[in-house]
């Protein structure tokens, strides 16, 4: 046997057996403490709904398995955050797996079948990739403190918008102090890690298979260096290793045992919500159980587990915060908050041992923990929340859930309320005779089809805006005459159409939106067509993504898309290319919530446009404020819009020329913004659909009258 | 205790309506059917009254109607009324306000409430009357307009406020049972949520007829009334123009007709 054969650690060196007994004594009490902590968080999430989650288990892990170990979320608009959180993470599960596996061999293999492995070359290298797994895991901790302690990040401020200063939970110091207890705590073991190391080193300085490989612990070996240097002797460092190992030993310990009970659950928390999550949370909201006797949330226990468990996976990191629109504009809500209300909320409610009378339960009001309607009705369900999420966290179903209940009880703006009930009684949000749905074709000099008493192959679902609206109406009409132009077989469903839904369905009013779904289905079933086609991203997400669950399967498409395809097939052609300077606004509907990216930007680079993005575009465009209904909620005097917030970062593009826009909603949001943020002259908003008019001159043709 | 609310279904004009052929009403087709926006307001009134009180209320809505009046009923069932009776009989088309209000008091007798509400008025008719007349069949006090109310279910009387010309306001004690027609504002009243209306719509409407509350065919329809509508007429059309062109030619023109009408030479 050569001597580094022999080579390892004796755990527990020169302990008398009764500290080795008051240490596993410890050590079992840190693990009690922390399995107890584990079953009242678990039967904190059971005391929510069920929800069954469609998948396979096994795909679901492997995708958070994924998910975690590239960091890619966490990594995502933050790359100095992601990398230092790497760090700690990596730094942290080697670590954890270099105490399991002494674990392993002392306590499992060794006393059942003599099999010991964690020495020589294998020990060697063990004591080599721990000491740079702690480096890691301290440089990461170190950045994460000078963000927290210097960088002063708006998204790291606990104020909240939906609070006012002298409301108890308005600062939430205690969310700070924990911060920094969780930094401190690691630091500290991590530090105190490799002093212990170094004392070890110095006390046992006489022993060759300890001094001579000392290296393979470069941090250890160095600080021993300087304590030697320093006039440690091997007795000194005895008793410094000595006591370092109990405050090591017990820091740690502390550490395990408090877990479940401070964000350092996030560990769990947040690697089961990303494995629960729900991968079309974005695009359609759940529908309310035949079962349940009234729809939404009223209670904390009318969460799913799998939202309770999302308020857990919440660290705090602000992204959602600094993505929302409404926070943007000085709104009463931060996404970040309504999580944070709820979980203070399920923590203080649901953690005892005995559930606490329903009464106790209401999730809505102004009390500490509850959630204020104003703050409801703020969110615009752009979705930049959920979908800047690292911990998968499903804030805007969440919101509607709350909504819904806020419908039932009539708790909404008055105005809201009479466009609820106008579009029960016609139909649309407009107040419109159901029969003048159609109206707009009259301008035309052809004759658009009936699809309801012809087949056609494209079925043309219009919507409420592009019918209604008279500045809308003017692109609708060139959409029809491209189409009719290219030759297309196309028709609508004139007053057998109703609005789509999508954006009821996001206020809340599920009843309305089931009423409106499955009467454009039946009217859908009785035309005959091979696919759909529409101008607006609403109505496009709502039939392609929740007509499903009515029993309405159709191929859809954005019109960007399907006029991008005509003009591939040579059916539409630039004649007039356009040499603009534009940028591009990503609507919700198509872009963040169906991922439409492409199509509007080729078509731009078709026309000849040069295409200037914003800061915020793709994933993280910015919402124009009227989602989720807020269209029909007028927006609080003198504060700023989030179209006009919009405005503002366009004008900031050099020599704009256009603001291009493919949403009818959009068109109406910011030609006003465009107006009241005075950049009116300087640049102005057009449908893509006008631009491409513009490069493709209408044909003199056969078109002419019916 | 028991709250007696009349209610009706209004109809709204669509755009581009028709007159009927034979000239005495708008065609069906061109309606839009709606609860009377003060029904909403006077059944608020009462379901508010029955929530504060701690004695248990029975809210009744009643409304003298066709079939398709169930609608406007289950709406005010989804809005937290108990119960709904809808009085129909053969030839009753022609009632005028006077007769609906002879069969109102006849339900009104054999429901014997503590209250009875209606509107002001009814948006399409706006007779302003069948409240008022009930009242008078049943021999009852009554109040027109009020535009609030503090009434505790079984108390002896009613205080109320009613709007007057010029922003007065009267405050008036009555004794109950009585009448009341509600004015708009009086309250705010509730969103009926589509998942309530169709909740409401498994709920029973009871459907009488003339004989069921005692009365006979004369009672009601054409000769049960004191007056007929002979025709429906659509005003002449005004002077409005609409003035386009840019902000520039529009103050021209409209300084051009202001000139016209002083009678200034251009």
């Amino acid at each position: 046997m050569s001597r580094t054969d022999a080579v390892t650690r004796i755990l527990f060196e020169s302990f008398s057996t009764a500290e080795v007994r008051l240490f596993y004594a410890l050590g079992y009490t840190a693990i009690g403490i922390f399995c107890w902590g584990v079953y009242v968080q678990i039967r904190k999430y059971r005391r929510g709904a069920a929800l069954i989650l469609d998948g396979s288990l096994w795909s679901r892990a492997g995708d958070m398995v994924g998910k975690i170990l590239s960091h890619r979320t966490v990594d995502r608009r933050d790359h100095a955050a992601g990398g230092a959180h790497r760090l700690i993470f990596y730094g942290f599960v080697l670590l954890f797996l270099g105490t399991a596996t002494i674990t392993l061999q002392y306590d499992i293999l060794e006393p059942l079948f003599g099999i010991r492995f964690w020495q020589g070359e294998f020990y060697l290298i063990f004591s080599l990739v721990l000491d740079i797994a702690g480096v890691a895991m301290l440089g990461g901790l170190l950045y994460m403190m000078y963000r927290r302690g210097w960088m002063r990040l708006p998204k790291l401020d606990y104020t909240r918008p939906d609070r006012s200063p002298g409301d108890p939970d308005f600062l939430r110091p205690e969310y700070r102090r924990e911060d920094w207890a969780f930094l401190w705590t690691l630091v500290i073991i991590g530090f105190t890690g490799y002093l212990l190391e170094a004392a070890r080193l110095v006390w046992l300085q006489s022993r060759p298979d300890v001094w001579d490989t000392r290296w393979w612990s470069p941090v250890g070996a160095a600080i021993a260096e300087g304590l030697g240097a320093a006039g440690l002797t091997a007795q000194g460092g005895g008793v410094l290793r000595f006591s370092l190992w109990w405050f090591h030993g017990m820091l740690a310990l502390i550490f395990i045992a408090l877990i479940p009970f401070t964000k350092v659950k996030h560990i769990f928390t947040a690697a089961a919500s990303l494995m629960v999550r729900d991968p079309k949370a974005s695009q359609r909201l759940p529908r309310v159980p035949e079962t349940q006797a009234t729809p939404g949330v009223a209670k904390i226990t009318d969460f799913t587990w799998k939202q309770l468990l999302n308020l857990d996976a919440c660290t705090k990191c602000g992204r959602c915060h600094e993505a929302c629109p409404a926070r943007a504009v000085g709104a009463p809500l931060s996404p970040r908050d309504v999580i944070l209300s709820l979980r203070e909320f399920a923590n203080a409610t649901l953690e005892s041992g005995t559930l606490p009378p329903a009464a106790e339960l209401g999730v809505h009001g102004k009390s500490p923990g509850q959630v204020a309607m104003e703050t409801l009705w703020s969110c615009r369900t752009c979705m930049a929340c959920v979908e800047i999420c690292p911990v998968a966290v499903e804030h805007v179903p969440i919101i509607v859930q709350m909504r819904r209940k806020l419908v039932e009880d009539g708790a909404m703006d008055p105005l809201l309320t009479k466009t609820l009930q106008t579009i029960h009684k016609t139909g649309n949000s407009f107040g419109e005779s159901k029969r003048k749905r159609g109206s707009w074709t009259k301008a035309l000099p052809f004759k658009v089809k009936d699809a309801r008493k012809e087949p056609v192959d494209l079925l043309w679902f219009v919507g409420d805006y592009a019918s209604f609206d008279p500045r809308n109406q003017k692109v609708t009409q060139i959409f029809a005459a491209l189409l009719h132009e290219a030759g297309v077989d196309f028709g609508i469903l004139y007053d057998g159409e109703s609005n789509a839904g999508n954006d009821v369905r996001r206020v809340g009013e599920e009843g309305l939106y089931e009423v409106l779904a499955e009467s454009n289905i039946a009217a859908l079933e009785k035309a005959t067509f091979k696919s759909i086609v529409t101008t607006d991203p609403h109505s496009y997400n709502t039939i392609l993504n929740e007509y499903p669950d009515f029993g309405g399967k159709y191929e859809i498409q954005h019109y960007t898309s399907f006029l991008k395809k005509l003009f591939a097939d040579g059916k539409l052609e630039v004649t007039r290319p356009l040499k603009l300077r534009t940028t591009f606004h990503d609507p919700c509907h198509l872009g963040r919530f169906n991922k439409g990216y492409e199509a509007p930007r080729d078509l731009l680079n078709l026309l000849g446009c040069e295409l200037v993005d914003m800061k915020r575009c793709r994933a993280n465009s910015f919402c124009c404020g009227a989602g989720g209904g807020r269209i029909w909620i007028p927006d609080p005097v003198g504060s700023e819009k989030p179209a006009q917030n919009r405005m503002r970062e366009a004008a900031a593009i050099p020599g704009l020329e256009v603001y291009v826009v493919s949403c009818p909603k959009d068109l109406t949001m910011f030609e006003d913004a465009l107006k009241t943020t005075g950049n009116e002259g300087k640049f102005v908003v057009k449908e893509l659909i006008e631009l491409i008019r513009e490069a493709v001159p209408a044909r003199q043709t056969e078109t002419l009258p019916a | 205790m028991k709250i007696l609310i009349a209610v009706k279904q209004v109809a709204a004009l669509d755009e581009d309506f028709e007159i009927r052929a034979d000239g005495r009403g708008v065609d069906e087709e061109f309606l839009i059917r709606d609860l009377n926006e003060w029904d909403d307001y006077s059944l608020e009134e009462a379901v508010k009254i029955k929530e504060a009180s701690t004695a248990p209320v029975e809210v009744v809505v009643v409304s003298v109607a066709p079939e398709e009046a169930d609608e406007a009923l289950r709406k005010c069932l989804a809005k937290g009324a108990d119960r709904a009776i809808r009085i129909w009989d053969d030839g009753m088309e022609e009632s005028d306000p006077i007769a609906i209000a002879r069969v109102l008091a006849a339900v009104a007798k054999s429901e014997a409430p503590d209250m009875l509400f209606a509107g002001v008025q009814s948006s399409d008719q706006s007779f302003a009357s069948t409240g008022i007349a009930t009242a008078a069949f049943l021999g009852w006090p009554h109040a027109a307009v009020v535009s609030s109310l503090d009434y505790a279910p079984g108390a002896k009387s009613a205080l109320f406020r009613r709007e007057l010309e010029g922003g007065l306001l009267h405050e008036v004690e009555i004794q109950c049972p009585a009448v009341l027609t509600i004015q708009l504002g009086i309250n705010t009243p509730r969103y009926a949520s589509l998942r309530s209306i169709k909740q409401a719509a498994a709920k029973p409407i009871e459907v009488k007829t003339l004989a069921d509350v005692g009365l006979s065919a004369g009672d009601a329809g054409e000769s049960g009334s004191h007056s007929r509508i002979r025709r429906m007429c659509i005003p002449d059309k005004g002077r409005a123009q609409l003035i386009e062109g840019d902000a520039a030619a529009q103050a021209a023109r409209l300084a051009e007709i202001i000139r016209e009408f002083k009678g200034d030479a251009a």
